[in-house]
Order: structure tokens, then sequence, then C-alpha cells
């Protein structure tokens, strides 16, 4: 029997009518969407912002009503849309923990005989009697992930909650995630992560603009996801001098992440070489110019910044068109998303003749074979270099 | 199995709110907890809520309306009739906050949406149970003692509850559907305490057009909690009256309330 039978599934918004009395503007945010779980199944939806994935979740779980179009569901549903929500500051931690389960659909005897089981998970007994706005954040994560990791639907809504939190936490949701799958529930799982939806989904769908434009193992979508985006912020182009950010010194064409045979790619494989490539043209003659490519992970922090241009290093650039890149090895950055900002400076006096920030984006993607091998956790760093090691092994010998 | 219909009409599934039955006693509890986590504080703020109200109003209108009282003095039938109608005010003032103040919730959860309104007017039995126990202390000292119709004071205030709930319901809804209501919600709930005889006794309301003022569902909880307090005569007809008036809010309330309850998220 299937455990969800998503039926010709249509959502109309209709957005607030303009000023003046203007017609109110409809908007499809998801078109004749149809597919079914199995029990068991762990299920990814991806898609961009704006694809309708967040939409279809909360019709699943009845907060929004579909305009047309039918849903079965064999079982208790459960959504997690956010974590902690309902959580109220001037209510005690085990206050709380009764509050929110009770909103997540538990009756009391289940929270009662839960209730161990989520302080532990939660990792702090000495505070829960403390009124929730006194802790710190990482507390009201960790309390509010304890209780939604222990409510136990057959089907199960999960939204980008992973998007929170630390990495502790998101490697615990992962793996509970993949209990869950286990055990027979059936789990919808949205994710702006594909690293994710690959090690926990088997399958997936892919919406783009309110319509699934594909459905099958996580795989085959994920591929097709990748390069429907490959494209995507992996370039940007200054079509006239007017727009090109730049002075009179030095004036910014183009930034692009290239592979090593030339091609612009917003999606790079973890083991292989790329390039961050800068067009720029040099104006006025005869200084001493340092390009620089600066690389942000996608919190924002600066993971490192390369400003040696070895070829022209501390020599003046006569007047022109200069195409410089930025060689990065394979296995060097780790899998996650990446912006680059371009700038070029001058020194004595220090000056920036342009810095463009986010001038390209870019997804370093693992696969099977990379540093990982078969360890599924959570790796830490924005940085994941391939070195060199020299082991040595011999007999024991006296300390 | 669970169908979610696209075309389907909603209503007030009541199975489902049995089975969120946990949810609305942690709301309600949650709310009374919040109120009275410094007890003094929530006790002090039950009695003097409709204790300063009462004292302007003996020392102002007893003067200017003269009013000829069935049984007075005139400060403790004020006083009698502000706990009921206070309760009810109260109730109804927050429960329709509970629609537009929790979009967050409403959003990113689904639960049968009304328990949130059910939750707020429930919380707001702890304040007639406060001020009632003292006004039975009080009437004694005045010279009314303690009598059988005590007993019937809960279910008085079955009838003021559930006339709670049922405009109170209607408000949350109401403020949903026009905005600009939010803001007069507590006024007009103000008006309506000028409309049910707190104030001055019924007997004021000529006899011809007294009929109008028992189909005020709030005229029958006050009158009979007058009742019980101090025994005197009630007329049964009219209560009866404030009885179907309440019937006929609820059901103009579930109405109201099914055509929004599953758009709600979308128009909080």
């Amino acid at each position: 029997m299937k455990s969800i039978s998503i039926q010709k599934v249509s959502k109309e918004f209709a957005l607030s009518a303009g000023p003046g009395g203007k017609p109110a503007r409809r908007l499809m945010a998801l078109e004749d969407v149809s597919f079914d779980a199995e029990p068991g199944d762990v299920i990814g939806i991806i898609g961009r912002n704006g694809a309708g994935k967040s939409t279809l979740l909360k019709i699943i779980s009845r907060i929004l009503r579909p305009t047309r179009g039918r849903i079965e569901l064999n079982g208790r549903v459960g959504s997690l849309l956010e974590v902690g929500t309902g959580f109220h500051p001037d209510l005690t931690g085990r206050e709380n923990i009764f509050l929110n389960a009770a909103i997540l659909g538990m009756h009391q005897s289940e929270i009662l005989k839960k209730l161990d089981a989520i302080i532990d998970f939660a990792g702090f007994e000495d505070h829960l009697d403390e009124p929730v706005k006194h802790y710190s954040s990482g507390m009201y994560m960790r309390l509010a992930f304890a209780v939604a990791a222990h409510v136990e639907p057959e089907i199960l809504l999960i939204d980008e909650v992973l998007a929170v939190g630390d990495a502790d936490f998101q490697r615990k949701c992962i793996e509970r995630i993949e209990q869950v799958g286990e055990q027979g529930q059936t789990v919808l799982f949205v994710s702006h992560s594909i690293h994710t939806v690959l090690r926990l989904c088997r399958r997936a769908v892919l919406l783009e603009k309110g319509r699934v434009v594909a459905c099958g193992t996580a795989r085959d979508v994920a591929a097709l996801y990748l390069e429907s985006g490959a494209r995507d912020g992996a370039e940007s182009r200054y079509r006239d001098r007017a727009e090109a950010p730049g002075d009179g010194v030095a004036r910014l064409r183009a930034v692009r992440v290239r592979s090593a045979e030339g091609e612009t790619l917003a999606t790079l494989d973890i083991g292989s070489p790329f390039g961050v490539e800068m067009e720029f043209e040099v104006l006025t003659p005869g200084m001493v110019l340092f390009p620089s490519i600066v690389i942000h992970n996608e919190w924002g922090p600066i993971c490192f910044s390369t400003d040696v241009d070895t070829a022209w290093h501390g020599k003046p650039r006569p007047v022109g068109h200069y195409r410089a890149v930025a060689w990065f090895p394979g296995n060097f950055l780790s899998a996650g998303k990446f912006t680059a900002t371009a700038s070029v400076h001058s020194f004595s006096p220090h000056m920036a003749h342009f810095n463009e920030p986010e001038a390209v984006r870019f997804q370093v993607l693992e696969t099977a074979g990379g540093s990982r091998g078969n360890f599924t956790g959570y790796i830490d760093g924005s940085i994941r270099p391939w070195l060199h090691w020299d082991v040595e092994h011999g007999p024991l010998t006296n300390w | 199995m669970t169908v979610i219909d696209g075309s389907a009409a909603s209503g007030l599934n009541l199975a489902e709110y049995w089975q969120y039955r946990t949810l609305f006693i942690f709301l309600t509890t949650r709310d009374i907890k919040l109120r009275y986590r410094q007890t003094w504080r929530g006790v002090a703020w039950a009695l003097v809520q409709p204790l300063l109200p009462m004292l302007i109003f003996a020392a102002i209108f007893a003067r200017v309306l003269r009013p000829e009282l069935p049984y007075g003095p005139y400060w403790l039938y004020v006083l009698a009739g502000l706990a009921p109608w206070n309760f009810f005010a109260n109730a109804v003032n927050y429960a329709s906050l509970t629609f537009v103040g929790n979009f967050n919730l409403l959003n990113k959860v689904y639960f049968p949406r009304a328990v949130l309104p059910f939750a707020a007017v429930s919380a707001c039995l702890i304040d007639i149970l406060v001020s009632g126990s003292v006004l039975i202390g009080v009437s004694w000292w005045q010279g009314y003692p303690p009598s059988w119709r005590l007993f019937l004071i809960p279910l008085v205030m079955l009838a003021g509850y559930a006339a709670a709930i049922a405009v109170g319901l209607a408000a949350a809804s109401l403020t949903v559907l026009y905005r600009d209501l939010k803001p007069l919600i507590s006024f007009l709930v103000q008006v309506w305490m000028y409309a049910t005889p707190v104030l001055y006794p019924l007997t004021m309301i000529p006899g011809r057009w007294r009929w109008l003022a028992w189909l005020n569902p709030m005229t029958g909880v006050v009158e009979a909690f007058r009742h019980c307090l101090f025994g005197a005569a009630v007329d049964w007809i009219g209560a009866a009256l404030s009885l179907l008036a309440i019937a006929l809010v609820g059901i103009a309330a579930v109405l109201v309330y099914g055509r929004l309850e599953a758009d709600l998220a979308e128009r909080v």
C-alpha cells in the first residue's frame, strides 16, 4: 500500500492587490504535481528557490490547501518545517518540551514515555528548569531538535531544517533521518544540499517552476539538476565600460570559474583541478598591479586569498587586455558552496581599482573515491587538502 | 487514510480536536502559567481588574443614574456583574488575537486551528475562579450568606464559557478576514458592556424592549450569576432567550471559521 499518493496537485496564490485597486496577480506555485511514495521511501525534493518545494510540503502537511488535486496519506503525518516552532521564551526548557511535542502532534502519554530520551538527546539536564530565554542559541537548537527527533509519525516531512545549526547538529539530524527511513517510515526531504539528498535518499523529485521535471533515482535526478544549473553564477560578464567595475587604471571585463579545458562550470568535482579566471583591462601604463582572488565559503567568511600573479609579479604593466587564471588543484577545497571576490590593487599608495564581491559562485561536489572514503559524517572546514603523508612502520620498541 | 482534496469544504472536525486534546491542555496551562508565574501578581490582577472600574462606576454612576436596585449596595451589585463580564471581555479580546498573532505557528505546523482561541478562552476561566471566590466572601460579609445556589455558578459560567468561545472564535476569524477589525475589537467589547446589565439593573430598560436585552448572550449570564450570589428572582424565559442567542452566535462562528479554516495560513 502506498503511503503517499499525490495526484495532480496544483496551488495558486493570489498575490495581494496593488494600490489603486489593481486586480490581484495570480501565481502558480505548483502545477499538476503527481508522485507516489511507498513505506520506507526517503525521497528528496530538490529544485531552485521558488520552485515550489516548501509549498508542496505545506500542502501535504495540510498547512495550505491545494487549489486543485488530491492527496492520499496513509498514516500520521509529522512535519518539521522549522525547528522549535512555538517555543516560548518565558517557559522553562522542560515546559517547552511538552508544549512543542504537543504542537508536533504527540499525546501526553507518548511525551512522558519519551521524555527521558528527549532530555538525554539534548544533553543538558541541569538547565532544564530555567526559562529558555536564558539559553544560548546552541542549547535552544539542541532542545528543539531533541523534541523534533522523537516525533515518530508514519510520514515525516522535513524542510531545510539542516540549513541551520552547527555541524554537530546537522550530523545528528542526518543520522536521525537515516534511522527513520530504516524503520519503515516514509520521509519527504527538501534540501538545497545535493550532498545530503544524495546521501539520504534513494529517490528524488526535481521541481522546476512548480512542475515535476524529473522523478527517479536520486543520482539521476541530482545529475539532471546540476546539469541544468551548470552555468548559473559561474560567470560574470560586463558588456560595456559604463557598468564594469573599475577606474582609470584597471577595469574588470569578466570573471568565471573554468575547467582545465576552458569550459565554464558552476559545479566542480572535488577531485578535479579548476581555475578562477579574471579578464581585465589596464588603461594606465607602467603601474605595478596585483590581481587578487578571495575565496569565501557559503556563510561568508574568507577562506583564503591568492594575489601573486607569478608572471607579472612586481613588474609594471603595459596598457592592454589581460586574462589571469588562478589554478586550484583537485582535492583542495572541501565540498560545499563558495564565492569568489575579484579585485585589482596597487600599492604605495594602496588602492583598490575594483573589488567585486561574489563575482562568481560555485559548488564543489563530492563523489565516491575522494578523501572522504566510506566515512559518511560531516567533515569540518572549507579546505580539505589531499596532503602527502610520510608514514613509517616498524616493530614495537621500548618507550 | 487521510484525504486532502482541494475542492472539499472543511468544518469543525470534532474527532480531530479530540486527537489534539494534549495540545489544547498544554496551550491552556501555558497561558495560565505565564500569567500566574508569580502567583500574587496573577491573583492581584484578577482582583484589581474588576475593582478599579467598580470604584469609578460606584462613584459616578450611582449618583448620576440613581438606579433602583433589586439588591444592594450598588458597588457590590456592579462587582457581581463585572466578575462574569470581565471573564468574557478578557477571553474575547485575548482569543481575537490568536490567529493574527500566531502567523509563525499557523504557517509552520498543522493542528486544528480553532485550538488556539479555545485554549485562550479556557485560560481566562482561572480569573473567574479567583474573582468569584473573593466575591462569595464579600457578599457574605454584606449580608448574603452562601446558599445552595452557589452550586449553580459552574453551570452559569459554562454558558458564559460557551458565549466567550463562540464570540472569541468569530472575532479571531473575522480579524483575519477584515484586518481593520483588530484594534476595534476591544472597543466593541467595551460598548457591549454598556449594552449588558452590568452597571444598571435590567429594570431600567422599558418592559417592551427588555426581550431585546435578553437576546444579548451575556445578559442571561450576568443576571443568572447575580441570582446565584444574591438569590434574587430571575426571568427564566429571558435567560432561555440568552441561551438561544449563545447557540445562534455559536453556529455563526463555526460557519465563519469553517469558511476560513483551510486557508488560514495564507490569509494571516
